[in-house]
Parts: C-alpha cells; structure tokens; sequence
C-alpha cells in the first residue's frame, strides 16, 4: 500500500513533465535533445548555486524570518536566471523554432529540478506506513514550479532571442521576468515570515503560477503579431 | 545507420536505468513512524510442558478500542485497554473463551512510572487500593492463561493518551479501522521468543564471624538471615517488586551493615556466627534457597541456632507477622517469639505467630523458612502478611512499585530483627535496653534504605534474566564484601520444572495510516488530471482535429487500404 502512495505522488510529480512532452508538437520535432541539455545546464547552476549558497550563508538555529539572509538568497537566486540564459542562447540547438525551444529548455529545467530536488524525500519517505500530505503537496508544488519554468523560459526567450518587440512591452516583460525569478524568495518568505500553512503556500504558487503564465502567453502572442 | 547506432546506444542505457530502479525497488521499507512507545511483553513460560502466558512477540495490525460492537471480528485488531477503565469480566471472557484477538495492550497509569520522580505516596487511599486490587486479579488471569496472541503492556503518556483518544472516537462512528477504513496501525518488530536457553539462578552469602575465645575448641553457633531477591510478573520487565521483595534485601543489608560496626570492634563482637543470605528462586517453591542449603557443610548446618527469613516488610501499618512451621510450644519457637513480643511492645506494635504445618509429600514450599525446617533448622518468616501466598503470588507484580511501600515500615521491621538478633547474641532478653537507639552511631540509616529501596524499585529482577554476571548481582556482592568477612557466590540451575522465554521489552511504532480505498481515489483523481492535460494540451497545440486523430487512426488505416 504504501508503494502505491509513492506511487501516486510521483506520477503527480513527474507525470505533467512527461505528458506536456508528449501530448505538444515537442514530440513530433524530437527535442528531446534540447531538453536534456537545458537539465544538464540545470544541474550545473544548482552546483554553483550551493558553493556560493555555502560561501556567503549563516545557517541560522531557529526558522525565523532574516531578510537579509533571505535578499542574499535571492541574489543567489537570480544564478538560476544566468543558467537559463545560457541555455536559451549559447547551446547549439537544432533547428527548431523559437516557439518550441523555448518550450523543451523550460521543460527540461522544470523536470531537473523536480527531480533534484523532490525525488529524494519521496523516495524515502513517501514508501512508509506513516501517511503525511506532504508529498502530495510536493507534487502540486512540482506542477506550479513547471508552469513557473515555462513561463520564465518564454519571458526569456522573448528578452534575449527576439530582436525585434514593440516598445511599449519591453519593461512589462522584464518585470513579469523580475516576478517569476524571484518566486522562490517569494514563497518562503511566506511560508516562514508570515508563517502559511503549507497548503495556503502551495495553492497560492498554483493561482500565481496559472496568471503569470497567462501574462507571458499574452506578451508573447504579443510580441509574435509583427515579426509574422 | 548511425541513428540506428544511436538508438542501441540509448536502449541500453534504459535498460541499466530500469534493472538499477528495480534493486532500489527492492529495498527494505524505511519505517519512521510518529510516535514509538516502549512496551513490555506478558511472562511466556511453562510449567512442566504446559504453556502459559503470551505466546507470540511480534505485532501488525490496527488498533481498536472498546466499546466494540457486538460480534465485531477482532482478530486482526490490536485491543487497547487503559487500566482505569478496565472491564475485567470482559477480558476474562475473552481469554477463558480463547476468543482470537490481534493483540492486547493495557496501558498502566502514569502514577506507576518509576522515572516519574515524585513517589506520591499520598494521594487518595481508595483509588489506591482499587487499583491494586484491579491489577492483581489481571495479573493472576494472565499468567495462569495460554494467550496465542501477543499481550503488552506500556505507560500512559500524552502521545499515547492522544492515540488511543482519536481511536475512540473514529469507532464511535461505527466503522472499526481495517485496511480499508484508514486508523491507526501497532507495529512492533521483534523475533520469534526463543527459550531462555540456560538459566541460573545466584545465591549470594556473607559470613561474619564470631569471636572465639580463647582455649575454645568447639564451633560458635551460627544465626542465619535470609531474604530472596528475585521476582515474577506478569511483566519481566517490570517486575520490580519494591514490597515482595525489595524490602526484604534492603533491610538484610541494613543489618549486615548494623551488625558489621559492632563486630568491626573485637569487644563489641558477639559469640555466634551470622550468616546472611542472599537467595533466588523464590517465586519457584523457593528453589534457590533449598539449593543453597544443600550445598552446606554438615557441621555448618548443624550449628545454625536458628534462620530469620525476611519477606514483603514494607507495607504493613502496626501488626508484623511471625510464620513458623514448628508447633509454637516448640522451645525454641517460645523464645524466639518472646523475644519479638517484647521490642514490639517497646516500639509500640502487634506482631502475632502464625503456624503452618509442613506436608513433606506436596511439593508446593509457602514460605522461605520451610526450607530450612525441612532439613530439621528452626527457622521463622517476618513478613507483613498474615496469610501464606499460593504458587506466583505475591511476587513483585505489576502494582508492587515503589510508591505502595512504606520507608517506615521497613525501618520499624529492621528495628524488631536487629534488636531481637542483638539480645540473643549478647544476652540481653528481657532487659529494656535500646542497642540500635535512635541518635546513636548505631541508628537505622534511613538514607540507606532509601537509596537502596529507590535503586531496587527500577531495577526488574525476574531470575531467568539474570545473567551471572549482571550488575546487580555484582552489587549485592560489593554490598555484603563491605559489610561482611567472606562473600561466596553460588550459581546454580534451578529445578527443571519453569522454562522462560526470552523478548520482554520492545519498542511499539505507532503509524497513522491512510487506507487502500484512499490511495484508489488518489490514483483516480491523478488519471483523470493528466488525461484531462493532455487533452488541454493537445487541442490547445494541435488542435481538436489532433485529438479526435488520435482515436481515429487504425480506422483511417482501414479506409487507406480499401
């Protein structure tokens, strides 16, 4: 029984990854390759981030709220923004549009992290008699963070592929960038300054994550209309 | 071609990744429950070939508790009884009824603890006394029955006050907990109890000897002081037995330690040899004693005057009893009873004699003193019940804990023995003299006791599981090498007629689980969202006319054949 519930919340973890693989054009394109370089990428930015996470953090005894432990943090943060830079513009993709490899960088960079940072204490804990919420908040957190990626691997391409934007919209992308990159400062100031319950966190990163989406959708149909 | 290569290239690779996920599949499960309880096994043991007691350790089921709805199927279910509410004629009936349960666990009340440091010896008499009498008759029905499920036994605490009240409450529903219905699941991981293979048993002695005068050839008479120190339960693990008998030891070594001040100094050393004894085997017809005598010289055990038998000396208010198995017109018996009577009136208590006459062929041995009328040694028993206990009663049960004992009374009993022993040896019967006065450097030390009744009341002694070498029995040697000339320790292997079992303290896991039925609708509802992503996805990418193709492609096939 209890592999079944590990069971359960993997494929609540790591099944949208595998569904939104197949069921877009991503499949029929083949990108496949694109994304295991954006995880590998992914991976070396997460190296980076904890030797400088290690460098320049104070581990603090108790969980209270610093806010310069926590601005720090997200300095470190932005590493992730670099990473993803890098793998938009400097690997050698094939010869696939801009519309999907920016799909396949931010699928393979959700999937890396999912897998990072969620697989682990699933596997370990989720396979015990004890039965907690946890995991299957886990997942729904691991749904968010891939339309998360998504939407800031489009803000992103639209930054650093598209040359030609409208004006008017340049400074609306970098703040939606702004917003997306800083997220994960967001949500733990949250959960431990004001103290959310994992739930209110978890469906709050969902609702963000649906209309931050929406947003980048928005500017990047936007942005699409002249260059067509 | 090189696609092809490419494509062997990455099979294998999947390949190596599936059978290395298949060995981490077959890792053992992680348990990490939420809350673990110490629990202590109900006694297995046999008499003769006949089993009794708990017969099985290890533990797997959900817990209920009582009120049950009548015929509910138990078997796969782990009773849990809070001793305050006890129903005993239920559990009578379960058990005469060989009714098949999951398993039994009674939580004792918190009071019992022993590392609840505050002995609250005050508190409300008649709870008191419900109590004990609630735990004797439970202990008596469950080491005298054959249980073939596992019976524990642990502590109330607020983690496991918290447990067994959502229990109550999601049978009050009506639903009892199973797989399907989600609860609370007792786990306890423990081996198949094997017998405890061999058993000793350890009798302890000091001898501190007389002066010899001058030009004497003849042996000093010798005065013995007995107490066994062992105890049975239905808990091992607990049976401490601070009364039955803690009281018995402390105050043997409190004389020891009385009695070796006035014989460290040549003029103060009396005319007799006392020998004191430390005995195990009690609750088994006192089988270490009678081993222990047997090992005797001839010479020794004929110039043994007489033996006091110190037994459960803690509990009693202001009547002390004398047990003797000779007639009390017995000289000797006289005398020595006279001598009681007369410090007893003098320190303002009853003691009263109590006869029992030996049956030579039943084997059953009541008291410790019979052992040594039965070698022809006059012997008496103090102790502070009046009626002879039957086969493993009063032994250390479960409520015989340290706050059931009397300090006092323990000291008031060491006073009567001292003094008596005091008289004899120095020939000052009927004389009002006080040797072991208050406020003199010959007091009763009422630290003493109590450091030694304190140590005793936590330290379960149950015989089979002790082993020679263990630090109690190391203890009680220091404890008499200092107090007396020569310790002797004898081991021995007790009469063949009690085998034990071994596994008596484990640790319960207690886990909060969600049923199948839970864990089917999760699955459910986690099918019926990817698929309705994968629809979104599709039409929102493709387009509806992609999804319907989806469904719709062996049919064109047909259609491109025609």
């Amino acid at each position: 029984m209890t592999m079944f519930h590990f069971f359960n919340c993997a494929i609540l973890t790591f099944g949208p990854h595998a569904v939104y693989y197949s069921a877009t054009p991503l499949s029929e394109y083949d990108t496949i390759g694109t994304s295991v370089k954006a995880a590998l990428v992914y991976l070396g930015t997460a190296l980076v981030k904890l030797v400088c996470l290690a460098t320049f953090l104070n581990v603090s005894e108790n969980d209270t709220y610093d806010p310069y432990q926590e601005l720090l943090k997200a300095f470190i943060g932005l590493i992730d923004v670099a990473g993803l830079y890098f793998a938009l513009t400097q690997l050698t993709h094939r010869n696939i549009s801009q519309n999907h490899k920016f799909q396949a960088v931010g699928l393979g960079w959700a999937f890396a992290d999912s897998v990072l940072h969620r697989l682990a204490p699933l596997w370990v804990g989720a396979r015990g008699l004890e039965f907690t919420w946890d995991f299957i908040l886990q997942g729904l957190e691991a749904n968010a963070n891939l339309v998360f990626s998504l939407s800031l691997a489009a803000l992103g391409s639209l930054m650093w592929l598209r040359k030609n934007k409208p004006r008017t919209l340049i400074p609306i992308i970098y703040l939606c960038a702004g917003v997306v990159a800083t997220m994960p400062s967001i949500t733990s100031y949250l959960r431990r300054g004001l103290g959310w319950h994992l739930m209110k966190v978890v469906g709050f990163e969902l609702f963000t994550s649906l209309v931050m989406a929406f947003i980048s959708w928005q500017l990047f149909v936007a942005c699409q209309r002249p260059s067509v | 071609m090189a696609t092809t290569r490419k494509y062997g290239r990455e099979h294998q690779v999947l390949e190596s990744v599936i059978a290395l996920v298949v060995i981490l599949v077959a890792c053992v499960e992680l348990c990490d429950a939420a809350t673990v309880v110490d629990v202590y096994r109900l006694i297995q043991y046999d008499i003769g070939g006949v089993p009794f007691g708990s017969r099985l350790a290890s533990l797997n089921h959900h817990a209920g508790s009582s009120p049950f709805s009548p015929g509910a199927d138990l078997s796969r279910t782990v009773v849990v009884v809070p001793i305050r509410e006890l129903n005993i004629t239920f559990i009578r009936e379960y058990i005469t009824q060989k009714q098949p349960l999951g398993g039994l666990l009674f939580l004792l009340p918190h009071i019992l603890n022993s590392k609840n440091r505050d002995y609250a010896s005050g508190g409300d008499h008649r709870e008191k006394e419900i109590m004990r009498s609630t735990l004797l008759e439970l202990e008596q029905l469950l080491i005298h029955s054959n249980i073939p499920y596992p019976v524990y036994f642990a502590f109330e605490d607020d983690n496991i006050d918290a447990v067994l009240a959502d229990i109550k409450r999601t049978d009050a529903t009506g639903q009892p907990a199973t797989a399907t219905t989600g609860g609370y699941k007792f786990v306890v991981l423990a081996q198949e109890p094997r017998k405890v293979s061999s058993p000793t048993i350890t009798n302890i002695q000091g001898w501190l000897p007389g002066l010899k005068p001058d030009g004497e050839t003849n042996h000093l008479p010798t005065i013995a002081i007995v107490a066994t120190y062992d105890t049975f339960g239905a808990a091992p693990a607990l049976s401490v037995g601070t009364d039955s008998n803690g009281s018995g030891i402390v105050a043997l070594l409190e004389i020891a330690r009385l009695f070796s001040l006035l014989y460290s100094n040549p003029k103060t050393r009396g005319r007799y040899n006392i020998l004191f004894g430390l005995t195990s085997g009690g609750p088994y017809n006192y089988n270490g004693t009678h081993k222990w005598l047997r090992s005797f010289d001839q010479r020794l055990r004929e110039s043994i005057d007489y033996a006091i038998c110190l037994n459960s000396i803690g509990s009693w208010d202001n009547e002390l009893w004398i047990h003797v198995s000779k007639p009390p017109e017995n000289a000797y018996i006289k005398h020595l009873f006279e001598g009681f009577l007369d410090i007893a009136e003098e320190m303002g208590y009853k003691v009263g004699l109590k006869h029992k006459k030996i049956n030579i062929s039943n084997p059953r041995v009541a008291w410790e003193h019979e052992q040594f009328s039965r070698l022809r040694v006059t012997a008496a028993t103090v102790s502070g019940l009046s009626v002879a206990p039957e086969l493993l009663e009063s032994t250390g049960g479960l409520f015989d804990r340290r706050n059931f004992v009397n300090e006092a009374a323990i000291i008031n009993g060491i006073k009567l023995v001292a003094e008596s022993l005091a008289r004899h040896i120095y020939g000052y019967q009927g004389k009002k003299i006080q040797i072991f006065a208050d406020d003199s450097n010959l007091a009763v030390n009422p630290s003493y006791v109590k450091s030694w009744l304190d140590l005793l009341s936590q330290t379960p002694r149950v015989a089979p599981f002790l082993a020679k070498d263990d630090p109690l029995i190391v203890a009680f040697k220091k404890e008499l090498a200092d107090h007396t000339r020569e310790v002797n320790v004898q081991h021995e292997i007790p009469d063949g007629l009690f085998t034990f079992y071994d596994s008596t303290k484990s640790k319960l896991n207690i886990y909060q689980v969600a049923s199948v039925t839970f864990d089917l609708l999760l699955l459910l509802v986690l099918g019926s969202y990817l698929i309705l992503l994968f629809s979104f996805l599709v039409i929102t990418t493709r387009g509806v006319d992609d999804l319907i193709g989806l469904f719709r492609r062996p049919a064109s096939r047909k259609v491109k054949a025609t």
